[in-house]
């Protein structure tokens, strides 16, 4: 019992601080402690209340352009993250040709979204593919890296002791290879799941037909301005979530880590 | 005499990173029967891992033959002969201590039943039984090398090559440790080549022992144990033993 207590005391310290601290900066921020410390009027920075209220007040169309976002970030990132995965493959593989395949990627990836999402809307149009393009370039990038990393960064003499046992290269791969690079997969995944959304909404920004950064562009221009915290809030809730589900995958894949201990 | 087990013949090696070359092993000749209880002894860098990584086919000598059941080494790795125990256990992290040992037996396509077997007997061997379903990263390093141990006897191998395999055990630990590898050994008949830089041990376990020396590595004398067996406990302290241990250390100081 006492163990137990010793354990859990630091436990809800950990999550009550947080708590607590988030909902104190809420109040300063309700109070306007926020203007006068950064200078700021009125009608730049709503207080939480009012958007809150904004919530509230446009649920539906929120919830409609957050799927639509969140469909782009998502389907980006899976497939973003194959290719990504696949090219780490070949590079392992076939190390004479394939690690050519990782320096075309690091070169796509130099390529800043705010200058490929015009060119990716030129190529696919305003819809939702030219976005899910641009979420694919940032993904694959993350995850052939990564993976890389983990299908060939081994311990030291593990080759050694597979070839001791004469095994093949298949074994090699499915025995050693790919299970040492789960946590980099799944690090991959963490970074990409919030880059993915970034990528999506500001690919939006550009020019499309809906979405968080498409609407969030639209209110800032009439100077709606509860309105586009709202959408703010609503894009920082889902990055949340996502970056939360992946974690949660990693504390039930990772049981043999030792970041797990 | 029969034809040897292990026949190293001539053997040189010469790493050579750019530029640099450092001779390794000068030289080497060897017979080692079937059977036989061979060590490897000699101070830090007088190529001890090399030339059992040579035996085993995981390097290429420089120069000079080697022979392993009558064939190469890379046929005999083919053929799945080898156990080796390396200096770090080279565990697999996501895999638990029973399914680390289960490794080659899952290689070598071991029936389940006997697979099972196997590991009961041998984590038993290892007084590792309560910790089957730990992860490596929840053991000690001396547990984690004993797990390396016991999988390398699960498969069986034709021949045993140890490179160190106590050296981070503590002193009881590896006294019984060195009883228990002999008393398996003795059952399976199986030839053991174990590379260690302790005397005292290579004496106790050896049928002979190979006096490295180094820079370049030479064989600098073979030793005979002729003390009965089985070994034990007690015979360390016998004269005899002691008077072994004397002379291998005086061989190292001719060098
Ligand atoms: N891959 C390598 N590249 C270059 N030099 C090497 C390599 N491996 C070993 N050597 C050199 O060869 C010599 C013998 O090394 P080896 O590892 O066989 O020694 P050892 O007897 O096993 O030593 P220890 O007891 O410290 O394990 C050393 O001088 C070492 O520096
Ligand atoms: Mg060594």
């Amino acid at each position: 019992m006492n163990v137990m207590k010793k354990m859990t005391l630091p436990k809800l310290l950990n999550i009550l601080l947080p708590i607590l601290f988030g909902i104190l900066f809420l109040y300063v921020w309700e109070k306007n402690g926020l203007h006068y410390l950064m200078g700021l009027k009125k009608y730049q920075l709503p207080v939480p209340s009012q958007i809150a209220k904004a919530l509230a007040d446009n649920k539906t169309q929120l919830l409609s352009n957050a799927r639509y976002t969140t469909a782009e970030a998502l389907i980006g990132l899976i497939i973003g993250s194959l290719i990504g995965f696949f090219t780490a493959v070949m590079a392992t593989v076939f190390p004479k040709w394939g690690y050519g395949g990782l320096t075309v990627l690091s070169a796509f990836n130099a390529v800043p979204i705010v200058a490929l999402s015009p060119v990716m809307n030129n190529w696919f149009g305003m819809g939702m593919g030219s976005k899910i393009a641009v979420v694919v370039v940032t993904a694959m990038a993350a995850m052939a890296f990564n993976a890389y990393r983990g299908l060939n960064d081994l311990k030291p003499f593990s080759l050694d002791l597979m070839a001791s046992y004469a095994a093949t290269r298949r074994e090699v791969f499915f025995l050693l290879r790919l299970p040492n690079s789960i946590p980099n997969i799944l690090t991959a995944l963490k970074i990409s799941t919030t880059s993915s959304m970034i990528a999506a909404i500001v690919s939006e920004f550009f020019a499309s037909y809906a979405g968080i950064g498409f609407e969030l562009s639209n209110a800032l221009k009439t100077a709606k301005m509860p309105l586009a915290w709202a959408y703010i809030t609503v894009a920082a809730i889902i990055g949340i979530a996502l970056h939360f589900i992946v974690s949660l995958v990693e504390t039930y894949a990772l049981k043999w880590h030792v970041s797990q201990k | 005499m029969n034809t040897p087990e292990i026949r190293i013949e001539n053997v040189s090696m010469v790493y050579s990173d750019n530029g640099a070359s450092v001779k390794a092993l000068d030289n080497v000749s060897i017979d080692i029967q079937k059977g036989e209880f061979i060590s490897l002894l000699g101070p830090s860098g007088c190529g001890k891992t090399t030339l059992l990584r040579i035996i085993g086919d995981l390097l290429q000598p420089t120069s000079g033959n080697v022979l392993v059941c009558d064939q190469t080494p890379r046929q005999t790795r083919m053929d799945q002969k080898y156990g080796i125990v390396f200096q770090s256990p080279v565990l697999f992290d996501w895999r638990t201590i029973s399914k680390n040992i289960r490794l080659p037996l899952e290689i070598m396509k071991v029936p389940r039943e006997e697979q099972n077997r196997r590991i009961e007997s041998l984590l038993e061997l290892v007084g590792l039984s309560k910790f089957a379903d730990h992860y490596p990263h929840q053991l000690s390093g001396g547990m984690q090398q004993r797990v390396g141990i016991a999988r390398a006897l699960a498969i069986q191998p034709e021949i045993l090559l140890m490179d160190e395999p106590f050296s981070a055990l503590d002193e009881f630990t590896r006294e019984k440790l060195n009883e228990d590898v002999l008393q398996i050994w003795s059952k399976t008949n199986k030839t053991v080549v174990f590379v260690t830089h302790n005397i005292a041990e290579s004496v106790f376990m050896s049928d002979r022992v190979c006096v490295l020396s180094p820079h370049p590595g030479r064989l600098s004398a073979i030793v005979d144990i002729d003390l009965p067996r089985p070994r034990t406990k007690e015979m360390r302290d016998w004269p005899e033993f002691n008077a072994l241990v004397a002379k291998i250390r005086n061989s190292f100081e001719g060098v």
